[in-house]
């Protein structure tokens, strides 16, 4: 009267494999949970139990002890309902053992008997690459995506039962194209005038290069960043899984075809908690907001408003594309590879041409010096947006469109990589002079603006990689000539958080 | 404390919190500054005004009486002689007789510098803190031109006009030899209390060139009501008041009104009518002010006989030409972005910034969050 049955959990963005053990045996009727259960998790004795006899079949009136292995491990949610009742059917004899040690099972019950989808089917199934998967409808093509024809679904349980009697076969999965739902991204032919915040976008995605958005309020910051996405190339194979296992971890709806293809554009509120943004929580780690955004842009509106915990929170993910968490229970490394893009006011009132500023001095630095250090540092690119004129928004005609721009991103994209290995903002310092050579003029001119103080060490080593991604946007694969570097600079607005004291 | 000399008292007092310049004067006419002291701690009785503060406000005496422990006459002056500060009560000889007969005269000066600088001939500039380059180009010229023609300048030492005012007045005091116009610098906060800290270095050289005058004793804090104040004596001590960029309101139009009711004359530097940063001195000039259009407009306003005034030393910067000529034209009409001045010049985005970074390069405009403006004033 014992039988086990497979499924998992999800922890961070890993599935982690489960033994649902369940024991029958005589004694006074009733039904254990052990093994470190979650609420969700014990509820799942109710969902069973009016599953069983909705669906016509036996419940054992004998005393019931299910085990979730490995026992020391927390176990959250509801995905374990469906494994509970095989299991449990399995030791009743209602359905044949032998079967079971080829499937695995992950899905709620719902009291009619029905299987329902739960989230992060992907890294779940991911965990259990040598079983079947039996997933519900809505899970399946999360589910194929990873697994391939290691899938079958069920409608109820009923289904289940008879499939794994060989009474009836598994139910036909939906097959045929799907249809997207997801809407086009956003064009880059809406944005009226604003030239250089569109190159801004461009060497952007191009480079790889963080980007800050400088500009008074009703300037089209938001409406730019929107555009960033339409500009990125579909993600590579592995990229594309790692989205899928996250946004299925954390719940976060994925696209009807199952696989997230496109660069995520993610931009939380700025009253976001520190574990909304960073990822965390009592049971599972969940992912968060950066992790979410991995392989696309995290867009991070008013940026001086978001709490400075919580921005110094994001500088090591930064640096190392992974956000480790670390719990007294466990620990995870949580993928988290995001092209940060920012948009600010100048100042609380939001500035304008010089001398349209309202704000008095002292509230002017305390706004600026929530953003200065090391967090604007992370900005190759601060590109500095006025609200277009009224003749650019009156004109017909938009500027190019997204299409146009993204092949010339492409193509940039795909010489960098040929000679560096990697996008133009990752290559180290000390190979700058190997793959950007300066051009004499351009290294003239570099030299002066060091030499005027406009310059940190810092900022010199990101104008040469901004410089060098705007050469190879232009087609100018060896020298980075003097007009690049002139551009790249125009696109990293001095800040005047006092008269003496720059961000340069 | 017997040591004090009697402008120690009044130095202390002048530091209470709830002490302001008409409590200190009504004392002050009444008592002799030790007996003063006595009555603020309620060892004598009061008269006047400061029995009625006394009588409607009652904390008033326990907030005095605290004052006085923390802040005593022997170790306010000890703080005087350390900063090398000369103390000027009203009556003391060498007092300014400028603030004699003012309308508020204040009780007591605490001054650093040359004292016979108040009587040569004065021209206050100000303006406001948040200038324009063109603005601050402007005040820098006036303050040189000024200062070469001998005219010695007032200005509050605070941040945009006033500090470039200055910068302009040392330049012309370190060029020439001996004979140019001196900065007198009146502050709100303590001599100790640099304020805004950046203009520490400005500070010390209007001390050590020129003048500098506070109504605070060392130690007093850059509170906002002590601002106007120390507009009234800009205003009072100046011959002449210019307003170089003001907007609709600010703290140089308080100076400006307090000039006029002073009746010292009141000058402006116009601006396009478009431009905030003009607004408040257009408004001026409206009402009555005389435009400045160059130095020797206020050279004139002082009745200079033989009046050409020294002119700055010749334009080193190389001429623009070409586009980077069509750039600045630009520029100079109005701040723009790097947009604006690719569209208004018709060129396109990277030629733009290559004109910009070239006329930047040779000082012809300057960069702000983004802004490109002229920096030459339109005093050239």
């Amino acid at each position: 009267m014992l039988a086990a049955v497979r499924s998992a959990t999800v922890f961070g963005v890993e599935g982690r494999p489960v033994i649902v053990e369940v024991h029958v045996s005589t004694g006074l009727p009733g039904f254990l949970i052990v093994g470190l259960p979650d609420e969700a998790c014990r509820e799942s004795r109710d969902r069973v139990r009016a599953a069983f006899l909705t669906s016509g079949l036996n419940w054992p009136s004998c005393k019931i002890i299910v085990n979730l292995a490995p026992s020391s491990q927390r176990k959250g949610g509801s995905g374990l309902d469906l494994a509970i009742a095989v299991a449990l059917l399995a030791a009743n004899g209602q359905v044949p053992v032998d079967q079971l040690e080829r499937f695995g099972f992950l899905a709620e019950l719902g009291l009619d008997g029905s299987l329902r989808a739960i989230s992060g089917i992907a890294p779940m199934v991911a965990a259990m690459p040598d079983v079947i998967s039996v997933v519900a409808l809505a899970g399946f093509r999360e589910a194929q995506g990873v697994a391939g024809e290691r899938v079958r679904v069920a409608h109820t349980l009923r289904e289940v039962v008879d499939a794994l009697n060989a009474e009836a076969p598994w139910p036909r999965p939906p097959d045929g194209e799907f249809i997207d739902d997801e809407p086009p991204p956003l064009d880059l032919a809406d944005v009226r005038g604003q030239a250089a915040a569109r190159l801004g976008l461009e060497i952007c995605a191009a480079g790889a290069h963080h980007l800050l958005l400088v500009g008074p309020p009703g300037s089209g910051k938001t409406m730019l960043a929107q555009r960033i996405p339409g500009l990125l190339p579909a993600l590579t194979p592995e990229v594309s899984l790692a989205a899928t296992m996250i946004h299925s971890a954390a719940g976060v709806r994925l696209p009807v075809g199952g696989m997230i293809r496109k660069a995520p554009f993610r931009a939380p509120h700025h009253s976001s908690s520190m574990v909304a943004l960073v990822g965390g929580g009592s049971v599972g780690l969940r992912p968060g907001e950066i992790s979410l955004a991995h392989g696309g842009v995290l867009f991070l509106d008013e940026l001086g408003e978001f709490g400075p915990v919580v921005l110094d929170g994001m500088r090591q993910p930064l640096e190392e594309g992974v956000i480790r968490l670390a719990r007294a229970r466990a620990s995870a490394a949580l993928p988290a590879k995001f092209l940060l893009v920012a948009a600010t006011n100048p100042c609380p009132c939001g500035g304008g041409p010089p001398g349209a500023c309202e704000c008095d001095e002292v509230a002017r630095l305390r706004y600026l010096r929530r953003l200065s250090g090391p967090l604007l540092d992370r900005f190759d690119l601060r590109v500095g947006v006025a609200r277009p004129n009224v003749d650019d928004l009156l004109a017909s005609g938009g500027g190019e469109p997204t299409a146009v721009v993204a092949a010339r991103v492409a193509t940039a994209r795909a010489l960098a990589i040929a000679r560096a290995g990697t996008l133009n903002a990752n290559i180290p310092p000390d190979r700058l002079d190997e793959l950007a050579p300066l051009h004499p003029a351009a290294r003239a001119r570099l030299r002066t603006e060091l030499e005027r103080d406009l310059l940190t060490g810092r900022g010199y080593h990101r104008i040469r990689r901004v410089a060098r991604t705007i050469a190879d946007l232009q087609g100018e694969h060896d020298q980075v000539l003097e007009e690049h570097v002139v551009m790249a600079l125009n696109l990293r607005v001095r800040l005047s958080i006092s008269s003496r004291e720059r961000v340069a | 404390m017997t040591a004090c000399p009697p402008q120690a008292y009044v130095a202390a007092l002048a530091g209470f919190r709830n002490m302001n310049v008409h409590r200190l004067s009504a004392l002050l006419r009444q008592h002799e500054p030790e007996e003063a002291w006595a009555v603020v701690l309620g060892e004598q009785p009061a008269t006047g005004l400061i029995a009625q503060v006394l009588a409607a406000h009652a904390p008033v005496r326990a907030s005095w009486r605290r004052c006085a422990a923390e802040r005593p006459p022997a170790r306010v002056w000890q703080q005087c002689l350390d900063l090398g500060l000369e103390v000027l009560v009203m009556g003391h000889p060498r007092y300014p007789a400028g603030l004699l007969d003012d309308r508020l005269p204040p009780p007591v000066l605490f001054a650093r510098g040359d004292l016979s600088l108040l009587e040569g001939r004065r021209v206050g500039v100000v303006g406001t803190r948040n200038a324009t380059a063109g603005g601050r180009a402007t005040a820098r010229l006036l303050g040189y031109g000024l200062a070469a023609a001998g005219v010695h300048v007032l200005s509050g030492l605070a941040r945009g006009v006033d500090g470039y005012v200055h910068r302009g007045v040392i330049a012309a005091v370190s060029e020439s030899n001996g004979s140019a116009g001196r900065p007198i610098g009146i502050v709100a906060s303590g001599h100790d209390v640099i304020y805004p800290r950046e203009h520490a270095d400005l500070w010390a050289a209007v001390g050590d060139v020129g003048l500098l005058l506070s109504e605070s004793p060392p130690g007093t804090p850059p509170e906002a009501h002590r601002f106007p104040l120390r507009n009234r004596i800009v205003a009072a001590l100046s011959e002449v008041v210019i307003v170089v960029e003001s907007r609709e309101r600010g703290g140089s139009l308080i100076t400006a009104s307090e000039a006029i009711d002073r009746s010292i004359p009141v000058m402006a530097v116009p601006g396009p009518i478009d431009r905030r940063s003009a607004a408040g001195t257009n408004r001026l000039i409206c009402d009555g002010a005389a435009p400045v259009l160059g130095v020797d407009d206020v050279l004139i306003a002082l009745s200079y006989q033989n009046g050409r005034s020294a002119v700055m030393a010749a334009d080193l910067r190389p001429r623009p030409r070409g586009n980077d000529l069509a750039v600045y034209r630009v520029v100079a009409d109005d701040a723009r972005t790097i947009d604006g001045v690719a569209l208004l010049a018709d060129l396109s985005l990277v030629d733009a910034a290559m004109c910009l970074a070239r006329l930047e390069a040779n000082g012809w405009v300057a960069q702000a969050d983004g802004w490109f403006e002229r920096t030459g004033s339109p005093f050239r």
